[in-house]
Parts: C-alpha cells; structure tokens; sequence
C-alpha cells in the first residue's frame, strides 16, 4: 500500500561508536509516512542508542541520514527537532514538579519580552496545551495540575502531543508502553493509532512487547548486537519470525533466506 | 443505563472541586507563616515590659519602631543572600562561597574607597637582587561610590561565572568547587587587607578597614561645599547662623514648629520620670518605717503617696537658632544618593509622621525613636520582586525550575541548563554583593570576618521556606517566610522569660529539620510516589 509513497526519513550504513564500543555497526532503514516502524531487538541492541543519534543527543560517527531526500547532521536535539524529529525518550523528557501546560512548552515557551526574561502567556498556553491532548484523545482536567500527578498514559500522552505540536514529522517513541497497566498501554496504542491516521507523520516505535507490535506496526526492523538481522512488512511477517528476530535471531541465515531481505 | 453514564464520565469530572479553605490549606507556604505567626507572637507578647497588660503584641518592645527598624534589618540582609540561594537551589545547585564572597565584596569596596583601583601588572626583577615589581597599567584614585560597586560586582560576578562554569563543565559537585571557593575567597580578603593595611616599615596590617568617612552623611553645604553632616554641625556658631540666613522662612517656621513639639514632648517626659523617681523615693522610705516600726512615719509617708506626688513641671527648652540651622543641616539631602541607596535610611517621612502625628515612635526622653527603616530593606523587597517575578511568570523561571526539577528533560527540551546553572552562580555572587554594598556604607567600617556562616543560613531559611534541596521546587513567598522566621526567632526567644537566649538556636534546628521533612513530603506527593 506504501510502495509509490516516497520515504520521510532514510538512513543508510549509520555507524556509532563510543570509544572502541561498536554500539550501531551500519544500520539502514527507511520510515514512511502514515506508518509506524517498529524497531525491535533485544536489551542492549542499540534500539535507544539508534534514536538518540537520530535526536541529535549522540553525533553519528558514520553513515548517512537524509530527511526527505535532504542529508542532515545534528550536534544538537535543537537542530533534530528544527528539522521535524520529536523524540519521546523512555524518561519522556518531563519534569514531574510543575505543570503539565509549563512541560508543554518546556524550552519553547510562549512569551512576550526580552529573551528568557519575556513573561509567559500563561492562558494561551494553557488552551493550546488542552486541545492539542484532546486531539490525541485524552482530555485533562486541568492544564496547572503537576505532572506528577498524572497517570503513565497521560504523561506519554502529553509527551506525544508536545512533539507533534512543535512540528515533528518523525516521531520516535522509545518503548512508551513499557512501565504502564495493561488499560494504560491500550491507551498509549490508541494515541499512536491515532497519531498514525493524522497521516502525514512517521513514526518509529521501540518496544519490547510482541503484541503490541503486532497490533500497530506496518513495517519492522530488527536489531541485534548493533546490526539490522531482518526487516520486512508486517503482511509478510509470520508471529513465529518476529519472536525469533525479538530475541536476537537464533537462526537467522534462515530466516535471511526466507524474508528475502 | 448505568454503563452510559459510566462512559461518559470524564477526565475532568474526577478532579473534585476544591474549596478556597482546602486550597489555602493545601499551599506548601502555610507551614512557614504558621511558625511566623507564632515567633511574631512570641516576641510581640513576651517582650511588653513587665507589670504592664495588653492584647495587643505591638505593645511590646519587640515592636517599637527601634524594634522593627532593627529587626527587619537583620531579616533583609538575610533575605538578599537567601533569595540568590534559593534560586540555586530550585536549579539544583548550592553555593557554600556566599558569606566568603560577602566578606571579599565587602572588604574591596572599602579598600577601593580608601586607596582607589589600580591594575598591575606583576613582573620579575633581578636588579638588585631577584624580587618582585609592579607595572601599573591604569590607577584611579578618590573612587566614587558607584565606580567601587561596580569593580567589585566586576570581580565577584566573575568569581561567580567561574564557579559555575567549573560545576556546570567538570560535573563536581558544587558543593566541594563552592567549599573551596569558601576557604579560597576567606583567605585572599586577609591576604589583601593585610597586604594593603602595612604599615610603612611593613609590619602586617589589621584585618578591618575603619576610617572611611560617613560616605551617605557627605552633604552640599551652602557656602561651604561639600562636607560630612556632623562636621557641618560642628561648623563654627557664626557659620551655622550664616547658613540659617539664607534658608527660606517657611523651612525655619516648619523646623521651629517641630523642634518646639520635640522639646516640649521631652519636657513633658522628664517631669513624668522625675514624679516616678519620686513616688520610688518614698515607697522606699515608708517600706523603711514599716521595718523601724515608726507608725506616725508610716502613717504620713501613706498619706503622701495616697495624695499623689506633685512634682514642678519641667519647663521645656527654647527653641535657638543653633539648634533651627543643625535641623536645617539635617535635612540637606545626600551629595551620594548611591551610598544613601545602600547605607542610608528609607521612609523617613513615615516615620516622622509616627512621631509628629501619630505620637508613637517615641522614647523614654521622649525623643523620635527611629528615624525610619534601614536602607537593606528596600533592596531585600525590590530583589524579591524581581524574583518573584521571574520564577514564576518569565520563561527563565520555566528553564530554573526544569533545571533542578528534571536536568536531562530540561536538557532534551533544549533548555541551555548550563547557562542557567552559571547565570544563577553570578545571581548569588550579586547577591553576596548587594549585601556587602549595605553593610559598608551603613557603618562605613569593614573587616574580614563580615559575612560568616551566612551562606549556610541562607540555604536554612531558603528549606524552612519550603525549597527542596534536591531542586525544583520551591517558591519566592516560601523562601521570604523562612527568611522572617530565621531572622526573628533569635529576637523572639530573647525576650522569653527564664530561657537561655540560645534556645532559638535549638528551636531553628528543629524547625529546620521538620521543614525539610514536610517539603520532602509534598515533593513526593507531586511526584506521584505517594
Ligand atoms: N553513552 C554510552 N557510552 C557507552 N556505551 C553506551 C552508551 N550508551 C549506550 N551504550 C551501550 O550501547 C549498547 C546499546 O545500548 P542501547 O541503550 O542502545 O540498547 P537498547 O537496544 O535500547 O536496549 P534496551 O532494550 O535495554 O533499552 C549497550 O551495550 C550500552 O551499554
Ligand atoms: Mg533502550
């Protein structure tokens, strides 16, 4: 259904090392938009040390990452998130003790005045902060409330519609369903759904948890040990692969042959 | 039916509807002004003097105007340190370098103002044998009031800079670079007062500057320039009459007006002592004939008293032109508004009304007790202000708050936290200064040992005020509070009968240990690990 849809973001033979630790060893992989890719791998892959280069908090050591068709390097998460990569880091990069609206606009605050000293429009950012929440589906009873307080869906919530607020047109969720109940992850995968019908966004999701790819992933990616060990769609995955390929590919010359990759 | 209204519950229906008292109630800052309240209390009630009655804890000494003048002075110059700290707390960080910074700071004003600035350049010499020369590049002598603040905000804001960046760059902790910058900065102020206090045959100098002159009191004497205010009081009869010639007559009116008002409050304040002095004279005596058992003494001295004692008023002193021109004098304005800002006095015409009108204010000589409020108060307050205002309403206090609340989410966020984290180091050097700058031209004297122990107390006020030290929350009200409350309590159990006076240390002690504990407590609870 994708195959004339061009891709959002292309990486190709991505290398990172820390030191002599060969932490990513020539990744590729290709999002579209509307489609959530799903990253998969076992602990210690290089799934979050793969995002955190495309966020801009690690420089690449080597390999090429374009975004629509257009070659990028970030030093930054400043310049990532200038250029549409939202990134929900598996803390969701939220600070508990103040308000949901202030982790809203956290960094990029509404503001009138001089520089940082510009005085917050608190109203304005209280009614953006609650309707872009409704428009993924949660409604919060009220914008002043600490973060803290909020429930684990919520907070991803939150943290998913910051992103795509600010622009993103890549968003990376790394392992958003991990530490919730079983209702909460229904909602977190609802968000996603929903963020994924919006249509024009991609979205790379990490995870751990096999039904929960299966559930809303349209293309996969493998990692183990740092390299990518099989892709495909989800139509041409069976569950039995995906568990294997999960769990670091026990056999994975034949699964190589079968997937065609 | 049922299943229907259950799904159309919403988020928002599950936040119950607060009432005001609940919400009051529920504010982290009410702990803090419970214990104000109660210290206010203590000192207001334990301090009305002995004998006397009242409901009223203003009666008290602890609240006279000479009270309030005194005590606020010691909350502000606290609550100036207090709030740079607080603020680096929030952040996350601590400075342990404040009351170090406050004695350098103090003791390079008042060095500058003695002997003026120079840079030199410092260079090695072997003519004459292998010493050290100084090449001096730029000297400034007679150094204003403003041009001394400002170099010395020049150093500390560096030292400041310096700190922070150490901490922000290396991931030391701030604790042990801001320790060191404790001991650091202690020891250059002895170094340098030493150094600059030789004496010519180059014995070590003392550790104090003193005679500085009266900087605030330098006042424009018509005819006569430029002169501190009591040596223009000093000023030969002639001169001081001279001067009085050419002020207007409504002045000389008004100032004659207020003068006789003073006199005669005095006037009536000694007859008052004289007939109390007089009524001890003879109780003293009868209780003596009671003991003699010399009934018709007794008798007599009872009537005496009974009859009530009548003593000749005292008449009141006549207004002279002297005492009409040094009144004048007192009233030319300062020819430094920089050092009046910092040393000087501040609503003085308050409290000349409570004197002239209000008749409070008042000593036992029946004098004005205090002529207003010390200057440092006016800074504390601007300072907190200033403050409040950025911590919770501008993007800075967004970007303080994320910084000690969640560093690598403030980071990821793209707040600069490194740059906040030095901006606020620098904030409590200023800080440190500001301080410095009200002491200096306040008693005109500065010595080494300025500043002690203060960056530990204004960490403790800025924790009884509800800040948490592990950062991220707190708030200015809070840190404002805890400031009162450290600044009272020792005044407070001063007066309380039949304890030691160090008691308050004690009691600080406690309550700075259950404020750490509440507020941990509330962290918690917004942290949703409750
Ligand atoms: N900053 C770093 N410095 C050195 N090594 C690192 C760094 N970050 C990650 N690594 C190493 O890189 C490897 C990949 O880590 P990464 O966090 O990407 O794994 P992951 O696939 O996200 O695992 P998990 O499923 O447990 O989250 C690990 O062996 C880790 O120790
Ligand atoms: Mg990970």
């Amino acid at each position: 259904m994708n195959e004339n849809k061009k891709p959002l973001i292309e990486i190709n033979n991505l290398v990172k090392r820390f030191g002599s630790f060969i932490a990513l060893n020539g990744v590729s992989l290709d999002v579209y938009p509307g489609e959530v890719h799903a990253l998969l791998g076992d602990n210690g892959a290089g799934k979050s040390t793969l995002i955190k280069v495309l966020a801009g908090v690690h420089p690449k050591t080597s390999g090429v990452i374009s975004i629509e068709g257009k070659e990028v390097d970030f030093s930054t998460p400043r310049q990532a998130t200038d250029v549409g990569i939202g990134t929900v880091y598996q803390d969701l990069a939220l600070n508990a003790l103040t308000s949901v609206t202030r982790n809203f606009f956290l960094g990029r605050e509404i503001k009138k005045g001089p520089g940082p000293f510009g005085v917050m429009q608190m109203k304005e950012m209280n009614e953006i902060t609650i309707s872009e929440m409704a428009k993924i589906g949660i409604n919060i009873s009220n914008p002043e409330q600490p973060v803290g307080t909020m429930s684990g869906g919520q907070r991803q919530t939150l943290a998913i519609a910051r992103a795509i607020y600010f622009g993103a047109k890549i968003l990376i969720l790394d392992e958003p369903t991990s530490a919730l109940g079983q209702k909460q992850q229904m909602e977190v995968l609802k968000t996603i759904k929903r963020v994924q019908r919006l249509g024009h966004i991609a979205i790379i999701l990490i995870t751990h948890n096999e039904i929960h790819a299966r559930l809303i992933a349209d293309r996969y990616t493998f990692l183990s040990l740092g390299e990518v060990i099989g892709k495909g769609m989800a139509e041409e995955l069976g569950g039995d692969d995906i568990k294997k390929l999960m769990a670091g590919g026990a056999e994975i010359g034949d699964l190589r042959d079968e997937l065609g990759a | 039916m049922n299943s229907e209204s259950q799904s159309q519950r919403q988020e928002s229906d599950r936040l119950e509807k607060k009432n005001w008292f609940i919400a009051i109630f529920a504010r982290p800052e009410i702990g803090p002004l419970g214990v104000m309240i109660l210290l206010f209390g203590l000192l207001g009630y334990f301090s009305i003097p002995e004998g006397e009655f009242s409901l009223n804890p203003f009666a008290g000494e602890g609240f006279n105007a000479l009270g309030i003048r005194n005590n606020f002075r010691v909350i502000a110059q606290l609550g100036i340190v207090a709030l740079g700290a607080g603020l680096l707390i929030i952040a996350g960080e601590f400075d342990l370098s404040v009351g170090s910074m406050i004695g350098f700071a103090g003791g390079c004003m008042a060095m500058i103002l003695k002997w003026g600035f120079a840079i030199v350049i410092p260079y090695i010499s072997f003519q004459g044998g292998f010493h050290f020369e100084g090449l001096k590049i730029f000297e400034i002598t007679d150094v204003s009031p403003l041009t001394a603040i400002l170099i010395t905000l020049c150093m500390t804001l560096s030292f400041g800079w310096f700190q922070g960046w150490v901490i922000v760059k290396s991931g030391i902790a701030s604790f042990i670079v801001t320790l060191g910058g404790l001991f650091f900065l202690r020891g250059l102020t002895e170094v340098c007062y030493r150094a600059f206090n030789r004496a010519p045959d180059q014995t070590a100098g003392s550790t104090t500057v003193t005679d500085l002159p009266d900087i605030k009191n330098i006042i424009n004497v018509p005819g006569h320039g430029e002169m501190e205010r009591d040596a223009a009081k000093a000023l030969p009869n002639e001169d001081l009459l001279e001067i009085l010639s050419n002020v207007p007559a409504q002045t000389v009116a008004k100032l004659t007006e207020q003068l006789s008002y003073i006199n005669e409050k005095v006037a009536a304040n000694k007859t008052a002592i004289q007939a109390k002095k007089m009524v001890e004279t003879l109780e003293k005596s009868l209780a003596g004939a009671k003991e003699s058992g010399n009934e018709s003494m007794v008798e007599i001295l009872t009537k005496k008293i009974e009859a009530g004692v009548e003593v000749p008023a005292v008449a009141a002193k006549a207004v002279t032109d002297l005492d009409i021109a040094k009144a004048y004098i007192d009233t030319i304005y300062t020819a430094r508004p920089v050092a009046n800002f910092f040393g000087g006095d501040i609503l003085e015409p308050v409290f000349d009304w409570l004197y002239f009108t209000a008749d409070w204010n008042v000593n036992m000589f029946g004098n004005q007790f205090a002529k207003g409020m010390y200057s440092c108060l006016m800074i504390w307050l601007i300072l907190a202000l200033v403050c409040y205002f950025v911590l919770s309403r501008t993007q800075a206090g967004n970007w303080i708050y994320s910084t000690g609340g969640n560093l690598n989410a403030a980071k990821a966020n793209g707040v600069p936290t490194n740059k906040v984290k030095i901006s606020l180091f620098m904030f409590t050097a200023f800080c440190a200064t500001m301080f410095a700058a009200c002491q200096v031209f306040e008693v005109n004297t500065a010595d080494t040992a300025k500043g002690n122990l203060k960056e530990l107390e204004a960490i403790a006020a800025a924790v009884i005020g509800g800040v948490v030290l592990t950062g991220g929350f707190g708030s200015i009200l809070g840190i404002i509070l805890g400031t009162i409350i450290f600044g009272i309590a020792k005044e407070a159990f001063f007066y309380i009968p039949g304890i030691d006076g160090s008691f308050y240390r004690v009691f600080l002690g406690a309550v700075l240990v259950s404020a750490a504990l509440t507020n941990e407590n509330i962290r918690k609870r917004i942290m949703g690990s409750i």
